[in-house]
């Protein structure tokens, strides 16, 4: 088919809109990558806006020889893990359990599970109820509050209320208890739903910053989020090497001279950030099959 | 009767651990509204508290708090004038691309945003305006200009929120639609091409009819949480100077609890906005019901 010129002078407009968009998500990155690859004194001066001007890794060794930031490391890492977990198995038996159309009780349950995504008590009362369990300054603030999640809890229901009825009723007839019905069919037949909100629960623990920054006073406990989050303000450089912690940059105490707070801040919320950016490219598919299936209501 | 519980009886164990962690975290933090009316001390339990009427609502006498809650209907409103078209928008132009690679290429760049913390999007944004080095800044420098102190500003701070919002969550938002747009029927196009329909055309009178169920889904779905104007994208960027345009009803209620230790005058504060919340799915089912014919439950 032949195309008019408006037609193509469209396309064309179109296309730079949407190279733009690009563009403005991945120049930041890029930006920020140079800075944290810059030496920090140099980058002060101006001018690196793609590529490092004098290329170096120290940046990245204060940051990873920093005690705090390798500890916050660790706990995000643990709290995301013991978090998904976690959350799946909760969510999952639920979700399984209340796919029973004719268990007895059920639509009062299912009002239960609504009743607290249209109404709740507000951030107070949640934190009051975190501290008269002693929750609050413990790992386990980050884990048992979120370990059930009744979005994912329905959306988890919806699906495995698709699965052929037939399939369970064999399997029952068959004398399987609902225990091997879950383990044996339904888990292996909801694969691709639970990767999808298994990673939607990963992110969420890996990004949360809140929880660590206010239901949480110990250092020793803040995960990575809530450590840039305390950095993001910070005015000087003593707030990431101020404290004796730093031993090993502090050994080479001649070229601390050279990093900024800058370069520190950048390099550090990049370490935070490629761990997603490696994984995103592998599990964007699932993500996507995600909120498709999530959205369809039934 | 108790046959059929038996018979479910591993049905309910399933159930259980949900039905006990709803009940900590959301029944009795419900139950926990009562601080409002009490005088609460941390070290107290929310039941032996005194009473103390509604002393805790001195607030709405308070001018600071009407502030706050003109900041939050502000930033709400401007969040969904900008916030609600943008991804049909992005969601049509990408439809308009024929090149499938490119298209591919667009989708999986424009999601990435969503995949980062508020707090990386925060170091984005001081990376790009900060006042010492920051690019915006450096580049005002280099054509001659005054550089601008945009983390600051009351007058920049309204933008920023409502452009590193759009920034973040557009392309994610696209999903739906472009989900909806695949299934019209690729007919209708032919026909109007046949009958002389520019790309335009067909955008108006197919593409748009074609999608407006999934938008109006999702316009109901995002009216309840219309007020709840993300304490996670705005307390990391808010600053004593520009606090007076950012304060909103949850930094407020984050300042006053849990950082000042008001307990009760804070609770009263989430309850009036878990209250404007619920007021706010309560209408949009009903409506949902009479466009729809359907309601959220």
């Amino acid at each position: 088919m032949k195309r008019s010129a408006s037609d193509r002078i469209g396309q064309t407009a179109i296309h730079v809109v949407l190279l733009l968009l690009c563009l403005s998500v991945i120049y930041p990155f890029l930006y920020m990558l140079a800075i944290s690859l810059n030496v920090g004194s140099d980058a002060a001066k101006g001018g690196v806006y793609l590529w490092p001007r004098q290329f170096t890794l120290y940046n990245y060794e204060v940051v990873l020889g920093n005690v705090v930031i390798r500890h916050a490391y660790l706990i995000t890492i643990a709290r995301t893990i013991a978090g998904t977990v976690s959350g799946l198995l909760v969510t999952l038996l639920a979700a399984f359990g209340l796919s029973y159309r004719l268990l007895p009780a059920r639509r009062v349950l299912l009002g239960y599970v609504l009743i607290t995504m249209l109404f709740s008590g507000g951030l107070i009362p949640f934190y009051i109820q975190l501290f008269q369990l002693s929750l609050l300054n413990t790992f386990w603030v980050y884990i048992i509050p979120s370990a059930f999640s009744a979005w994912n809890m329905f959306v988890m229901m919806k699906f495995i209320q698709g699965i052929p009825e037939a399939l369970l009723e064999s399997a029952e007839m068959d004398g399987a208890s609902a225990w091997r019905v879950l383990l044996s069919i339904v888990v292996p037949l909801s694969k691709p739903m639970l990767a999808a909100l298994g990673l939607f629960t990963a992110v969420m623990h890996w990004n949360d910053w809140f929880a660590g920054a206010f239901f949480v006073s110990d250092q020793d406990l803040i995960p990575v989020q809530t450590f840039l989050q305390q950095l993001l303000s910070a005015q000087d450089i003593s707030a990431v090497l101020g404290s004796n912690n730093n031993a090993e940059a502090i050994a080479r105490g001649n070229m601390l001279s050279t990093v900024t707070l800058m370069s520190i801040k950048m390099s550090t919320v990049m370490v935070s950030a490629i761990p997603i950016l490696c994984v995103y490219p592998f599990l964007q598919r699932y993500f996507v099959k995600g909120v498709l299936i999530g959205s369809v209501k039934g | 009767m108790l046959d059929r519980l038996y018979k479910y009886r591993w049905q309910y164990v399933m159930i259980a651990p949900a039905v006990v962690l709803l009940f900590l975290f959301s029944y009795i933090p419900m139950a926990g509204i009562q601080v409002a009316f009490k005088n609460f001390h941390i070290g107290n339990t929310m039941w032996t508290s005194p009473w103390v009427g509604l002393d805790n609502f001195a607030f709405l006498q308070d001018d600071q708090f009407w502030s706050v809650v003109k900041n939050t209907i502000y930033i709400a409103v401007l969040k969904f004038v900008f916030g609600f078209p943008a991804p049909i928008a992005l969601a049509l132009l990408i439809n308009e691309v024929r090149h499938s690679g490119f298209k591919r290429f667009v989708q999986s760049v424009s999601y990435l945003p969503h995949f980062f913390s508020w707090i990386v999007v925060a170091y984005i944004l001081q990376s790009l305006l900060t006042l010492d080095g920051g690019l915006v800044n450096q580049m005002i420098a280099g054509l001659g200009g005054q550089p601008v102190f945009f983390l600051g500003s009351t007058d920049w701070f309204r933008p920023m929120i409502v452009a590193s919002g759009l920034w973040k969550e557009v392309g994610w938002n696209t999903i739906l639609y472009l989900a909806a747009i695949t299934t019209i029927d690729p007919q209708l196009y032919e026909a109007a091409r046949v009958e002389g329909a520019g790309r335009w055309a067909q955008v108006r009178h197919i593409t748009l009819p074609g999608i407006l169920p999934t938008i109006s889904i999702v316009l109901i779905l995002s009216m309840p949480s219309l007020i709840a104007v993300g304490m996670d994208q705005i307390y990391p960027l808010m600053n004593p100077a520009n606090q007076p345009v950012a304060d909103v009803l949850d930094t407020y209620i984050l300042r006053s609890g849990l950082q000042q230790g008001y307990f009760g005058m804070a609770t009263a504060v989430g309850l009036l906005s878990s209250a404007i919340s619920l007021l706010l799915v309560l209408i949009t089912n009903k409506t949902s019901r009479k466009i729809n014919g359907e309601g959220l439950w």
